[in-house]
C-alpha cells in the first residue's frame, strides 16, 4: 500500500454552497406549506374576499359564522360522527388485528390486502357505492324487499353515516395496531393461554391492553379523521340535508349568492383550530406507543395463537366486516356502471348497458380527466417522491434546529383537510401574480397534492432512510466523503427499493384523492376525483358511476403491482 | 514521532459524562488496545478521535495537524481528517463490489483509474482477497468481510487507522487465527493503530501498550506485560485475567509489604494501593499462581474441596474458605477430602484496600 502518494485530506467544500440545497429546500418547503395556511388566516379576518376593494380588518367573518346556527348544527354533527366512529373502528380494528396477526386464522395472505382495500378507495366512491348498493333504492335494499319483503335499513341519518364511517376507517386501526403486535413476543400469550383463557379472552386481557398506546394513537387518529370528512357526509348527509363541518363550508358559497371568502376562512380556521392540536397529539402518541412496543415480551419468536373451535366465529366475524365495508359499496359501484338504471322489478340482464362507458369516453372532459388523473399518479407522483426525498435528506442525520423545524412543518398540512387545503391553493394561484397562469393547470393539482400529502409521503422516506445503518454512512465520512457525496452515492442507491415502494404508494394515494382538487377544477386539470364530486353535485348517476369504476381500476392497478413487488402497504 | 496525541478530552452526551479528560499518545507503528468494560467510554474516545463525536473539551491532534481544539472551536469535520476507520459492523456498502468499496476513498481524492485499479488491486492482494473483487459484500464470510474493512481504511494510506471491535463479530476459533493474522499485518506494513477491545486476551496479543478505560477515566496504562503482572488499582487487577479474591483486614503494611487477615486465614502480600494498616483489604491472586500444598505453612489457608472440573487442558479445582471461594487449575482430579492446603505464593499475592 505503498503506491499512493502521502495522502492529502480530499477537498470537501464544506461552504455556503455545501449547505446551499438544503436552506433552499426547506425554504420551498416551508413556503409552499405556510403560504396557503397564512392566506387563509389573513382571509379570515377581512370582511370581504381579499380581492374585493371594500375588504376591511375585522372580525365579521367569525362574528357572521358564530351567529349562524347551520354551524353549530354541523360542528355537533361533526362531532357526534367523529366520536361514533372511533367507537366502532378501534374495537372492530384491534379485534381484526389480532386476529390476523396473532391467530391461526387460514387465508391470511389473500385476507390481508383486502383489509386495506377501504383505506386505498376514495372515500367519495365508497359513499358513491353505498348509495347505490344501501340506499332506497339500492341494489341489495331491492333484493331485501324481495327476499323478505323489507330493507330495516337507512344510511342517510347521521347514526349510520357513524356506522358506515366507522367500518370503512377500520384499516387506519387495524395497521397500528397489528404493527405494535408484531412487537410483542408471543409467550405472554402463550402463558394466558396455558392458564386457560380463550383466544378472545387472551385478546381482551393480555394483547389488546398490552398494545394499549397504539390503540390510543388510532383512536385519537380515528377521531381527527372524523373531522375531516367531506365525501361520505356529502353524498349520504344530502338527501336528508345533514351537514358538517366541512360540507357546510362547501355550501357555504351558495348561502350568500355572492363569494363568501371571508366566511369560507372562517369556518376553515375554526376546522383547523381543532384538528391542529389532535394532530400534535397524535404525534405525542405515536412516540409513547413506539417507545413502549420495545419493552413488552421476546420479540422475534412468532407462535400463532391456534384459535380451535373459535376458528368459525373469528373468520364469520372478518368476512362480515369484509362484506359490508368492501363488498357491498364496491359491487353497488360495478353493478350500477354497467345498467341503465334501477328499481324495483327491473331484470340486471335487460338494463344491462355499456353506453355509461361510451358517454365517459365520447365527454372530452373525461377522458381529460383520467389521463391527467394517470398523469398525476404516475409523474406527479415521482416528482412528489423526488420532493419528499429532497426534504427527508435535508433533515436526514441532522440533530440541529432546522431539522426540528421541518419535523414541526411537515406535521401542518397533516391538520389542514384536502379541501380546505385545496381552497388555500386557488386562492395563492390567484393572488401571486407569478403562479396566476398555472392555476388551470394540472401543476396546481398536483402543488397542492404534494402538500396535502406532505406528511404522509414524509413517513415513506423516514422509513426507508432509518434503515440504513448509521456505520454505513460514517464510513463514507471517515474516509472523506462529503455529506453531499454520501447522500448520492451511498445513501440514495441504497434506498432505491424504499423509493420506489413509495412511488407506487404515493400514486395510489394521488388516484385516490378528491377533496383537494375540488376548488381547484378548471377547464384543463380535471382530475376523476375531484370531477366526481362535481358531477355527483349535477345528479350525472350514470357517469359518476362509470368514472367511479374506472378510479377503482386505477386504484386496483397500482395496488396488484405493489403485490407483485412485495411493497409493504403500510409501515 | 506521535502520530496521534488526545489531550485532557471531555465529552458528554446530554447531562451524562462519557469521557473525562483522557490523554493518549500512539508512536508510529505501534499498536495501541483501549480496553475496558462496556460504558467506559471506548468506543467514544475512538469515535471522537475519528469526528464523529464531539468532545466540548480538549485537544486531538494527527500528526502535527490539530483536528480538535475545545478552547479554540476548532473541529476539523470526519471527512477531512484524514484517518481509516474499521467499524464492527464492517459497514461494507451492499450496493457497491468488493473492488468499488475499496476504491471509493481513492475516487474521493481524485485518483485516476488506472491508478485506483493498481492500488485496489495490491491491497486486496495484500490482505488474500485478490480473487473477490467483482464480489458483493453479501457474498463474502465473516472473515473476508473483516478483511474488505481493513483494506477499505489502509488504501489511501491514513496515518492512523481506527479499529472498533474488529474482531468481535468472527467466531471463536476465526477470532485466534484473525488476531495473529491482524498483528503480523500491522508490524509488516508498520501501520500505526488504535484499537477499541473488550477482550483483555485479544488486547494484550495485538498492542504495544494497553489503556484501560473506566467511567471515561484512564485508569492505567503500559504495556501488556505491566498491566498484567503490575496492575495499580484492583479494577485493573480484577479487569485483566481470571482472580482469586479473599476479603479480609490489613493488619500491618509496611515497606510495600502487607499482611491480610480474614475469616480463618492470614496471608502477606505485596501491598498496593491505599493499602494501610487498619483498613479493610481485598488479597487478589491470579488463578494460574495458587498452588495445592500437603501441609500447612505461611500463606497457606485450609481449605474444602468443594469440586474438581475437568475442561480439556487441565482441571479447575473449587476450594471453600469459610464464606469465600478460592479456584486453582491442576493437571489431575483431586479426590475429595476433607482438608487441603490452598498456597497463595507471596511474590504473586497482592493486597489492595477494598474498594481502590
Amino acid at each position: 500500500m505503498s503506491t499512493v502518494p502521502a495522502a492529502v485530506a480530499p477537498v470537501a467544500p464544506n461552504t455556503l454552497l455545501a449547505r446551499f440545497p438544503r436552506a433552499l429546500t426547506i425554504l420551498v418547503t416551508a413556503s409552499a406549506v405556510l403560504a396557503p395556511l397564512a392566506l387563509i388566516l389573513y382571509q379570515s379576518f377581512l370582511t370581504a374576499p381579499f380581492f374585493d376593494a371594500s375588504k376591511k380588518v375585522g372580525l365579521g367573518a367569525y362574528r357572521f359564522v358564530f351567529a349562524d346556527p347551520d354551524f353549530w348544527q354541523a360542528f355537533l354533527n361533526s362531532f357526534t360522527l367523529a366520536v361514533g366512529m372511533t367507537l366502532i373502528a378501534v374495537p372492530l380494528g384491534a379485534l381484526l388485528a389480532f386476529v390476523m396477526e396473532r391467530t391461526d386464522l387460514p387465508w391470511k395472505r389473500v385476507l390481508e390486502p383486502m383489509i386495506l382495500v377501504p383505506s386505498f378507495v376514495s372515500p367519495m366512491v365508497l359513499s358513491f357505492g353505498y348509495v347505490v348498493a344501501a340506499g332506497p333504492v339500492g341494489f341489495y335494499s331491492v333484493w331485501a324487499q324481495d327476499l323478505i319483503g323489507t330493507a330495516p335499513w337507512g344510511i342517510y341519518s347521521i347514526p349510520a353515516m357513524a356506522v358506515i364511517a366507522g367500518l370503512t376507517h377500520v384499516p387506519n386501526v387495524y395497521v397500528y395496531a397489528t404493527s405494535a403486535l408484531k412487537s410483542l413476543g408471543s409467550d405472554v400469550e402463550e402463558a394466558a393461554r396455558t392458564a386457560g383463557a380463550s383466544p378472545f379472552r387472551v385478546a381482551a386481557t393480555v394483547s389488546l391492553p398490552l398494545i394499549a398506546p397504539a390503540l390510543l394513537f388510532s383512536a385519537v387518529l380515528v377521531f381527527f379523521l372524523g373531522f375531516e370528512l367531506f365525501g361520505l357526509p356529502l353524498v349520504l348527509g344530502d338527501p336528508e340535508g345533514h351537514l358538517v363541518l366541512s360540507t357546510y363550508l362547501y355550501k357555504l358559497t351558495n348561502k350568500l349568492g355572492v363569494p363568501s371568502y371571508h366566511l369560507m376562512a372562517a369556518v376553515a380556521i375554526c376546522i383547523v383550530a381543532v384538528t391542529f392540536p389532535l394532530v400534535l397529539l397524535q404525534r405525542r402518541l405515536l412516540q409513547n406507543a413506539r417507545r413502549f412496543a420495545t419493552i413488552k415480551g421476546k420479540a422475534g419468536r412468532m407462535k400463532a395463537l391456534p384459535l380451535g373451535r373459535w376458528k368459525p366465529l373469528a373468520m364469520a366475524l372478518l368476512l362480515a366486516w369484509l362484506f359490508l365495508a368492501v363488498i357491498v359499496p364496491v359491487s353497488g359501484i360495478a353493478l350500477r356502471a354497467f345498467v341503465t338504471n334501477w328499481g324495483i322489478g327491473v331484470s340486471l340482464l335487460d338494463a344491462f348497458t355499456l353506453d355509461n362507458f361510451r358517454a365517459v369516453f365520447e365527454e372530452p372532459t373525461h377522458t381529460r380527466a383520467i389521463v391527467n388523473t394517470i398523469l398525476i399518479g404516475t409523474i406527479g407522483g415521482a416528482i412528489a417522491v423526488a420532493c419528499y426525498t429532497a426534504i427527508g435528506f435535508a433533515t436526514h442525520r441532522r440533530n440541529d434546529g432546522w431539522s426540528r423545524f421541518v419535523d414541526y412543518l411537515v406535521l401542518v398540512p397533516r391538520a389542514v383537510p384536502g379541501l380546505l387545503a385545496g381552497l388555500a391553493f386557488l386562492w395563492v394561484f390567484l393572488f401571486v401574480p407569478l403562479l396566476a397562469p398555472l392555476r388551470a393547470t394540472l401543476f396546481s393539482m398536483w402543488l397542492a397534492y404534494t402538500v396535502v400529502w406532505l406528511a404522509y409521503g414524509m413517513r415513506l422516506i423516514s422509513t426507508s432512510l432509518f434503515q440504513v445503518s448509521t456505520e454505513l454512512e460514517e464510513a463514507a465520512r471517515t474516509i472523506g466523503a462529503s455529506r453531499g457525496r454520501i447522500s448520492r452515492e451511498i445513501t440514495l442507491p441504497l434506498i432505491r427499493h424504499g423509493l420506489l415502494g413509495s412511488w407506487l404508494l404515493v400514486f395510489m394515494i394521488f388516484e385516490r384523492e378528491y377533496s383537494t382538487g375540488v376548488y381547484l377544477l378548471a377547464p384543463g386539470n380535471e382530475v376523476i376525483g375531484a370531477e366526481l364530486v362535481s358531477l355527483w353535485q349535477g345528479g350525472a348517476i350514470d357517469v359518476v358511476a362509470a368514472l367511479s369504476l374506472v378510479n377503482i381500476v386505477l386504484v386496483a392497478i397500482g395496488l396488484a403491482i405493489a403485490l407483485r413487488f412485495g411493497v409493504r402497504l403500510r409501515d | 514521532m506521535a502520530e496521534l496525541t488526545v489531550d485532557d478530552l471531555h465529552m458528554r452526551y446530554g447531562d451524562t459524562p462519557i469521557l473525562n479528560g483522557v490523554a493518549l499518545t500512539l508512536e508510529r507503528g505501534q499498536v495501541v488496545s483501549l480496553l475496558g468494560p462496556s460504558g467506559s467510554g471506548k468506543t467514544t474516545l475512538l469515535r471522537a478521535v475519528a469526528g464523529l463525536e464531539t468532545p466540548y473539551q480538549g485537544t486531538i491532534r494527527i500528526g502535527d495537524q490539530v483536528v480538535f481544539d475545545g478552547a479554540r472551536a476548532l473541529d476539523v469535520p470526519a471527512e477531512r481528517r484524514n484517518l481509516g476507520l474499521v467499524f464492527q459492523s464492517y459497514a461494507l456498502w451492499p450496493h457497491k463490489t468488493i473492488f468499488d468499496n475499496v476504491a471509493y476513498g481513492l475516487k474521493l481524492r481524485g485518483h485516476s483509474a488506472a491508478d485506483i485499479k493498481t492500488s485496489v488491486t495490491r491491497a486486496l492482494e495484500q490482505l488474500s482477497l485478490g480473487h473477490l473483487g467483482q464480489r458483493y459484500p453479501h457474498q463474502l464470510s465473516g472473515g473476508q468481510q473483516q478483511r474488505v474493512a481493513l483494506a477499505r481504511a489502509l488504501v489511501y494510506n491514513p496515518p492512523v487507522i481506527l479499529l472498533d471491535e474488529p474482531l468481535s463479530n468472527l467466531d471463536a476459533k476465526l477470532r485466534e487465527e484473525a488476531r495473529a493474522w491482524l498483528r503480523e499485518l500491522i508490524v509488516r506494513l508498520q501501520l500505526s493503530a488504535l484499537c477499541v477491545t473488550h477482550d483483555q486476551a485479544e488486547a494484550m496479543a495485538m498492542s504495544d501498550r494497553i489503556l484501560l478505560l473506566n467511567g471515561g477515566r484512564i485508569e492505567q496504562q503500559g504495556t501488556p506485560r505491566e498491566m498484567y503482572g503490575n496492575p495499580s488499582t484492583l479494577f485493573v487487577a480484577d479487569f485483566m485475567g481470571s482472580n482469586n479474591e479473599l476479603k479480609g483486614d490489613i493488619v500491618e503494611a509496611r515497606d510495600g509489604v502487607a499482611t491480610l487477615n480474614g475469616d480463618g486465614f492470614s496471608v502477606t502480600g505485596a501491598a498496593r494501593s491505599g493499602a494501610a494498616t487498619g483498613v479493610p483489604g481485598v488479597a487478589m491472586i491470579r488463578v494460574e499462581r495458587v498452588r495445592i500444598a500437603d501441609a500447612p505453612g505461611p500463606n497457606r489457608i485450609a481449605a474444602k474441596l468443594v469440586t474438581s472440573m475437568y475442561i480439556g487442558d487441565r482441571f479447575e479445582h473449587l476450594f471453600e474458605v469459610g464464606k469465600g471461594r478460592l479456584r486453582a487449575y491442576g493437571d489431575s482430579a483431586l479426590e475429595a477430602r476433607e482438608a487441603f492446603h490452598v498456597e497463595l505464593p507471596r511474590e504473586s499475592l497482592w493486597i489492595f484496600r477494598a474498594g481502590s
